[in-house]
């Protein structure tokens, strides 16, 4: 039987049919419903044609109908591409193309949104629109011209069988799905990750979390980031509860925590910017929170003083530092031990089950001695397929082992830097390259300052990250314009029609000249000096009293 | 003071232009407007512009629903009412 990402709901639905798989504001699906539901949308995609291979775009925020839809895109052979309904429409357009998908699955609400860049795309793209089972269509549809032969609407899918689909259409090394992110030659590249690469943590994850039928799983991560491939796969692995935290809950510390005891969440995976503002602001003195046993970070460096008063306020969980890009998906983890009050940087960790990790110095000789700095490498089965159309770019960062010659087998350079501690756990120092993390999210700078350039007024841009405790960085874009007036809200307003909203710099600063080097290039570190006289970095919290 | 506050939100929180202009009473949360980092930002802001200090119990979504609702708030946080921070 194919190892295949599908089989984890078509076996939990043979296995715990009654059990709910995903609570959503108010919907809730059992393993059963959702089984059947995907099933329908297969069917539905199937039926316009999508093929083994194809790509379908999932417009839609994590919700009851999103896991549906993405379930149903696998079942019918095709891998999803998740499309964050919140990015500018530029930004959406790329990806529909560059992935050159073949249809959208979108829900109620997003399906104007959906036909929109349906018809925008040079490229035969048809809608499916998801519903909830047993509710009505929404208002939206009142706003769609009923001839629209584009979109599939929800009744028309509620009415394809939910039966199981005759035959498999995919094998472990066909692609499951696309993330696309940030690429710094201004636009966004997609990675590929197979069944077998996702498999590969998501086996490892639920393991390792000890995850089972009883517990409640949230993460706040969006389907476009790979941390949400826990809270979908591995909670399905274990036929435990996927419950989606509202977006209005997101917003407020105090409303996160009011979640968590109200829907007695026991498995927590966020980026620990989320959690920083949990221990700061989330009144956690006033929550007990019983069901809470395990709590993972991951996407940035924690900063150790609010991991400390996080695990002083909630003394009971267990906490896993989990490490790895998009491309390799989780590849490392630490435990923090109880009671841990550590300045220095939480380690990394080791390498997980199946995989293997290794740090490369300057001169390529493996790191092996503790104190020793260098690159880190991840080889295994979870290493993406490549970049989605870039084979330059998949070149430069799968290479081969430089350790075995003899072997064909490629490797990921991962362009973090990484030291190695006495007790054999790794220790992440920064980056290679320009990339910096914004509330766990990667930005290539490079991508920042390609969309500044498109600004006709811009003649020079740099830009360059400010480190901030509570959001890991944030952006300063220096600007020199060609003379005609420009102001921050015309770069901003410029910005935010072809990024997301983390991309966008919170500082714009306007020069006559840039600061260059004997070279010609535009001196970074004069710049970056500047600001640290400028501005320290920032605290986070007050501190308790 | 909302006009301040108004300033700031419309300047640096409004992801789209067609939000413009922000009305004093416009919900900021089911708007769109702010989410988690707008509110990181706004706190800093006001921390800065009003010499105050937040804790966890005034990042409520109740202090922060509306333009006016954050100026009603900032009120009972003005010297001599500090009393009223728990």
């Amino acid at each position: 039987m194919a190892y295949l990402l599908q089989r984890l709901l078509t076996d939990a639905a043979a296995r715990q049919p009654q059990r709910a798989a995903v609570a959503s504001d108010g919907c809730l699906l059992t393993y059963q419903e959702l089984d059947r539901q995907s099933n329908k949308v297969a069917r539905a995609l199937l039926r316009l044609g999508v093929a083994p291979g194809d790509r379908v775009g999932i417009l839609a925020p994590k919700s009851c109908a999103a896991v549906i839809g993405l379930y149903g895109a696998l079942k019918a052979g095709a891998c999803y591409v998740p499309l964050d309904p919140k990015a500018p429409a530029g930004r959406l357009g790329h990806i529909v193309r560059d992935c050159g998908a073949t249809a959208i699955v979108a829900d109620d609400a997003r399906r104007s949104q959906a036909a929109d860049l349906a018809t925008a795309a040079p490229l035969p793209l048809r809608v499916v629109v998801v519903g909830v089972p047993g509710r009505p269509e929404g208002e939206e549809t009142a706003g769609v011209p009923a001839q629209d032969a584009d979109v599939v609407p929800w009744t028309a899918v509620a009415g394809e069988s939910g039966q199981p689909l005759a035959e498999e259409r995919t094998i472990e090394t066909d692609l499951a799905y696309i993330l696309y992110t940030s690429g710094s030659t201004g636009t966004p590249k997609g990675v590929m990750i197979s069944h077998r690469n996702s498999l590969t943590f998501v086996d490892w994850a639920a393991a390792t979390a000890g995850l089972s039928e009883k517990d409640r799983v949230c993460s706040p991560a969006p389907l476009t980031f790979d941390l949400s491939v826990f809270d979908i796969f591995a909670t399905c692995h274990a036929c435990a509860c996927l419950t989606v935290l509202p977006d209005g809950a997101a917003t407020f510390p105090v409303s996160i925590v009011r979640f968590m005891a109200a829907e007695r969440i026991s498995v927590w995976y966020s980026v620990p910017s989320v959690l920083t503002l949990l221990a700061c602001y989330g009144s956690l003195q006033q929550f007990d929170l019983p069901d809470l046993r395990v709590v993972i970070f991951a996407g940035e460096v924690f900063p150790p003083k609010h991991l400390t008063r996080l695990m002083a306020e909630l003394p009971r969980p267990r906490y896993l530092n989990w490490y790895g890009p998009t491309e390799t998906n989780v590849c490392t983890t630490f435990e923090v031990p109880a009671g841990w009050a550590d300045v220095q940087p939480t380690p990394i960790g080791k390498a997980c089950a199946n995989t293997e990790v290794f740090a490369v110095t300057g001169e390529g000789r493996r790191v092996s001695r503790p104190g020793e700095q260098g690159e880190l490498y991840v080889r295994g089965p979870s290493v993406m397929r490549g970049y989605w159309g870039q084979p330059a770019k998949t070149a430069e960062a799968l290479v081969s082992n430089p350790f075995r010659a003899a072997s064909d087998e490629f490797v990921y350079r991962t362009g973090d830097l990484v030291t190695l501690e006495p007790s054999g756990d790794f220790v992440f120092l920064g980056r290679r390259d320009s990339m910096a993390k914004i509330r766990g999210y990667r930005v290539e700078l490079g991508e920042v300052e390609a969309t500044l350039y498109r600004h006709p007024a811009v003649q020079d841009a740099a830009v360059l990250p400010v480190p901030d405790e509570l959001l890991g960085s944030r952006l300063r874009a220096v600007v020199t314009a060609d003379g005609r007036d420009l102001t921050r809200e015309d770069v901003l307003e410029h910005c935010r029609q072809w990024l997301p909203g983390y991309m966008v710099p919170d500082i714009v600063e306007f020069r006559k000249a840039m600061p260059r080097t004997s070279t010609g290039k535009v001196d970074r570190t004069r710049l970056a000096q500047e600001q640290n006289e400028l501005e320290p970095a920032r605290d986070a919290g007050p501190d308790k009293g | 003071m909302e006009k301040v506050i108004n300033d700031y939100i419309s300047r640096e929180l409004v992801p789209d232009p067609a939000l413009l202009p922000l009305a004093n009473d416009t919900l900021l949360l089911d708007s769109g407007i702010l989410d988690s980092l707008g509110l990181l930002r706004i706190v800093v802001f006001l921390e800065e512009r009003f010499g105050i200090t937040m804790g966890d119990a005034d990042l409520l979504p109740e202090n922060f629903a509306t333009v006016n609702a954050i100026s009603a708030y900032l009120r009972t946080r003005e010297p001599g009412k500090e009393a009223a921070h728990g």
